[in-house]
């Protein structure tokens, strides 16, 4: 028990994901789907109805917030902000030099990170099948076949960050709008919506009033 | 320092170690500041509920930002339990990770739970004594009439005089039954 804690603690991939803003936030919004109605629907203060009410609308707010998310940001941004960084505020650097795409230098990385027997082999594989590795430049090539190869935190960095503004804008700006565009047509296509509505004329304003705006 | 520099700082910065926490607080403060507002913006509901749903919009997110910070330290606290280096990094970067992941599922909903209701309970309690302030007491006519005399003497002198046959009723002194003469102040 304790040995496999440990294994998932000291996990590279965990570690991967956990610095990855893109996979951390994707599951972090996951979570807030499933944590915020089970505690709404666990509460029992609360008129039945009205909990059934606000626990779906909370979870297609955030279903809808973490769509909107991996359909339309993750996509923009991360290419987006590559793009900007390699050829208007970092032009001069050397690090965007050797990479086209955010992606060409997330499987730079991801073989970067390997040890140097995984990495050869994960290569000879890639260059069989001609795949990404082709389009590395010789000092990457160099890189790869050394022990702790460069990994480029400028270029790391650059996406992180562009995945922060990203993860901010989709999130807090972009995606509560296209949520809320759908969310009322979806509960009063369930028929939960006017029942609701009556109901909360009914209720005392001193009570748990229901939130109707997403 | 130029701000491009600072930027160049910021980038290694995230490149070397991205802390899970940094976007979600990030994305917490925005939230807290946009949702609200756009709740007020919707001219389509009922300005009582639009301020109750701003007030808990802002407050969930007010709650949101310590509690991933603290959650997410408190848990990169326990990397130093692994003596070796390598391992010791690695769990720390994990252990920021699973701490926010603690916090979304778990430490906000709770802290919204236990923290938001009294407090919305208490904002719509003091706006009701604002709107209602509380009534003057009605005088109680049961209590004057239960007043019990114990002085008969007194009882016998407060008999009214209306009943006294050898004293003109004043009830008979009606304005409009005596003749209107001259032009008198008052009519009278």
């Amino acid at each position: 028990m304790i040995g496999a804690v440990k294994n998932i603690l000291t996990s590279s991939n965990l570690a991967n994901i956990a610095q990855n803003t893109n996979a951390s936030v994707t599951i972090e919004t996951g979570l807030k789907a499933i944590g915020r109605p089970a505690f709404i629907w666990a509460d029992k203060d609360i008129d039945p109805q009205t909990k059934k009410y606000a626990a779906t609308k909370e979870f297609l707010y955030q279903a809808i917030c973490l769509l909107t998310y991996m359909a339309l940001v993750i996509p923009v941004f991360k290419k987006g902000f590559f793009s900007l960084a390699k050829n208007h505020i970092f032009k001069n650097e050397d690090a965007f030099k050797h990479f086209k795409s955010a992606k060409e230098y997330k499987h730079y990385r991801s073989l970067a990170e390997k040890s140097l027997n995984n990495r050869n082999l994960t290569s000879q594989k890639d260059l069989g099948s001609g795949k990404v590795i082709d389009m590395y430049d010789d000092t990457l090539k160099a890189e790869l076949k050394k022990e702790k190869p460069e990994l480029f935190p400028l270029v790391k960095g650059a996406i992180e960050f562009g995945s922060i503004v990203g993860s901010v804008v989709g999130l807090a700006i972009l995606a509560p709008q296209v949520s809320h565009a759908f969310i009322h047509p979806i509960l009063k296509f369930a028929g939960m919506e006017n029942d609701n509505k009556n109901k909360t004329e009914k209720t005392d304003t001193n009570t748990e009033k229901v939130d109707v705006k997403a | 320092m130029t701000l491009a520099s600072k930027f160049k700082d910021i980038c290694l910065s995230l490149g070397k170690n991205n802390n899970p926490a940094y976007a979600v607080m990030a994305i917490a403060t925005v939230k807290g500041i946009c949702r609200p507002t756009f709740t007020m913006m919707d001219k389509t509901e009922d300005p009582e509920t639009k301020k109750y749903t701003a007030l808990r919009e802002g407050l969930t997110e007010a709650i949101a930002i310590p509690a991933y910070w603290t959650t997410a330290t408190l848990a990169g606290k326990m990397s130093k339990l692994f003596k070796d280096k390598k391992q010791s990094t690695l769990a720390q970067k994990n252990l920021l990770f699973i701490g926010v992941c603690t916090a979304a599922l778990l430490v906000i909903p709770a802290a919204c739970s236990v923290a938001i209701k009294p407090f919305m309970k208490f904002i719509q309690k003091d706006k009701k004594d604002v709107k209602n302030p509380v009534e003057p007491q009605k005088f109680d006519t049961g209590a004057v009439n239960n007043i019990q005399v114990k002085d008969d003497a007194v009882k016998n002198y407060t008999t009214p005089l209306a009943h006294d046959d050898k004293r003109p009723n004043l009830t008979a002194f009606n304005t409009l039954s005596r003749v209107q003469t001259s032009m008198k102040v008052g009519g009278v």
